[in-house]
């Protein structure tokens, strides 16, 4: 059952559209949404909160309507702002506290989920200082805790790990996946760190100039990305490398470095230019999503060459990021700007 | 059997998370909050306690007054000194209530004290960006408003009303008979009525200068303008004029005269410029028309669109 569903959200600051005809269906767990920086997450998230009023389109989150609802969403919902905003001249557990006041949570309830929580996310020794003495990481941990107070079902983060350093990085990302595998509850990870939401999320947005441009289940979109195979052949090649492209594959050869001399592979080319695949016995083949790895082996026996190697190339989420955002580049019309 | 964490934190294991299973309360309850956490804000501040100690001080002195004509066999000096400080318990027609002219005097420390605070209590949420910590929770822009207003708005009754009430009961405590609450039973009203403009009139335009200059500096330049350089102004033109409605471009003095209009009594002036009930409904008209025009900016400048980077 989709938690969140969107359906062509647009949302635009004067002429500048922020987002663009967005929808979006998604199951609980945790979601990365991922962007270059002015993608639209943040915007995207203040969408979500009711913060912003979409310019076209609707959504529900929780099943509740994202405008017309957003004050029971924000009920339901813990928001981690990536910018500071801290109140000034209070304590840790006063400004966890408030927050708990200001979800709507009992006074006497919010004070003890305060040092609850603070307790959790690790500042319980630091709940009686005041919030100019906190360090960035610490200031991020609070900020979490302002967000868990009233034990939401789920949690909009927005840049969690910015501008910490390596151990604290590595501390909150074990907090926040520590909380999922507890609590099972949602989380929707909003970074440009793709490391952090390979490490936590198992489903992914992926957000280019306003536009969804990717979205699923990471393991899903890593399956559809490994269409990339390496193979090493034994035999003449040539043959089966043209069939291998008459079958809808792209193939690259793939040659020893010191093979290439002034900037050339002057041993392993045609007269014309072309690669003679029959001195290659390596390539990286592009299959399209219909391909399956037996058409390797049957057009192999077909071409009397005998296939020593097939092996998916593995595809991270930064090359996966690379890749549709660069497919994306030229085929999205600019965005408009003042 | 519990494990040592459990042990040593008498049962509860501080290290897993607990979920918590409340009712939610009214969004309106979060104003509260804002009221409490601003009070915080202001006591934690030494620079206040200055100001605060003034205002306290101006309140000893009159309790103690208060004090001395009702207790001791003191008349003489006491009545010399209630009246070097326009302190009249029992006026008589057409003489102001000492509680009105101790509200007045109280002002002046008010002015300040918000003049200092007002960056801290609103211009830090948008310098700051806390705005968007408020706005993202449950409440939205309408309860934070709410919020900051009574918030000042108590500050404000803490150093005038509550005070102007206690003499009031101080007084009256030191009576025996119920003559004195008989023939001054309006007294209470009138404060709370004027207190009441006071503090919705100030609470709003600071709340406004300050959402929009932020800064310690200039909200404290911009309040000094609107109230003392007005009131400078204003009280030069009508007395090179004679002509007293001149008096209500000073705000503070709008304020004094909506005031009075509870009270039902304008003294004369020193300077001899005759104000009366009539100027006290312009003063009302004046600053309804102020307070709209900050609702309509403070409203404008917390939207949820300012929140995006």
């Amino acid at each position: 059952m989709a938690f969140l569903e969107l359906q062509n959200l647009v949302k635009s600051y004067g002429r500048v559209q922020a987002l663009r005809d967005v929808s979006l269906q998604l199951a609980p767990g945790a979601i990365g949404l991922v962007g270059n920086n002015g993608a639209g997450k943040s915007t995207l998230l203040k969408v979500l909160l009711g913060l912003l009023r979409p310019d076209a389109g609707q959504g529900t989150i929780l099943g509740l309507d994202i405008w017309n609802d957003s004050s029971e969403i924000r009920g339901l919902v813990g928001y981690m702002p990536e910018i500071t905003a801290t109140v000034p001249m209070l304590k840790g557990a006063e400004f966890v506290t408030l927050s708990g006041d200001l979800y709507g949570m009992p006074h006497t309830d919010a004070r003890r989920r305060a040092h609850e929580v603070l307790n959790y996310v690790g500042l319980g020794e630091l709940r009686y200082r005041r919030l100019d003495e906190y360090s960035t990481g610490n200031l991020q941990r609070l900020k979490l805790a302002a967000a868990l107070v009233h034990d939401p079902q789920l949690l909009l983060l927005d840049e969690p790990t910015n501008g910490l350093d390596p151990n604290g990085r590595a501390a909150m990302l074990r907090t926040i996946q520590d909380l999922i595998a507890e609590t099972g509850k949602s989380v929707i990870l909003c970074t440009h760190l793709l490391g952090d939401v390979e490490r936590i999320c198992q489903q992914v947005v992926v957000l280019h100039q306003g536009t969804v441009i990717l979205s699923g289940e990471m393991a899903e979109l890593k399956q559809k990305a490994a269409s990339r195979f390496d193979i090493t052949w034994d035999g003449d090649g040539g043959a089966y490398v043209a069939a291998l492209q008459r079958a809808g594959t792209s193939v690259t050869p793939i040659v020893h470095r010191a093979a290439i001399s002034n900037g050339t592979l002057s041993g392993y080319t045609n007269g014309d230019g072309t690669f003679d695949f029959a001195k290659i016995n390596a390539a990286q083949v592009t299959v399209g999503e219909d391909w399956t790895t037996s058409t390797f082996f049957q057009l192999a026996q077909d071409h009397g060459v005998v296939l020593r190697r097939l092996r998916p190339v593995e595809e991270n989420l930064q090359d996966l990021f690379l890749r549709v955002t660069a497919n994306k580049q030229d085929g999205l019309p600019p965005r408009p700007s003042l | 059997m519990a494990s040592p964490a459990q042990q040593t934190t008498g049962g509860i294991d501080l290290a897993r998370y607990h979920g918590w299973k409340g009712k939610l309360r009214n969004r309106w309850a979060g104003c509260f909050a804002m009221v409490r956490v601003c009070l915080l804000q202001v006591i934690r501040r030494k620079l206040y306690w200055l100001v605060l100690a003034l205002g306290v001080s101006v309140f000893l002195i009159y309790w103690s007054l208060i004090y001395a004509l009702a207790q001791l066999n003191l008349p003489e000096f006491s009545d010399a000194i209630l009246a070097e400080f326009q302190f009249n318990v029992n006026p008589t027609p057409g003489v102001e209530s000492g509680f009105v002219q101790f509200m007045n005097q109280q002002s002046v420390v008010v002015m300040l004290l918000l003049a200092l605070s007002g960056s801290q209590l609103v211009g830090a949420d948008f310098r700051l960006k806390t705005l968007t910590f408020y706005l993202s929770r449950r409440i939205d822009r309408g309860q934070y408003i709410v919020g900051k207003l009574l918030a000042i708005s108590t500050l404000i009754a803490t150093m005038t009303v509550l005070p102007a009430l206690l003499l009031f009961f101080e007084y009256g405590a030191f009576t025996t008979g119920r003559e004195y609450w008989l023939a001054n039973w309006q007294v209470i009203p009138a404060v709370l009525g004027y207190g009441a403009v006071m503090c919705f009139t100030l609470s709003l335009m600071l709340t406004t200068i300050s959402a929009y200059l932020q800064k310690m500096a200039p909200i404290a330049i911009t309040w000094a303008c609107l109230f003392v350089l007005l009131k400078t102004i204003a009280v030069e033109v009508a007395r090179e004029t004679r002509e007293p409605s001149w008096l209500l471009l000073d705000l503070w003095a709008d304020i004094l005269f909506a005031g009075r209009v509870f009270f039902g009594v304008f003294p004369e002036r020193e300077d001899g410029l005759i104000v009366g009930m009539n100027h006290g409904i312009a003063a009302w008209a004046i600053l309804t028309i102020v307070c709209t025009v900050c609702m309509f900016l403070l409203v404008r400048r917390v939207r949820a669109v300012d929140v995006v980077e």
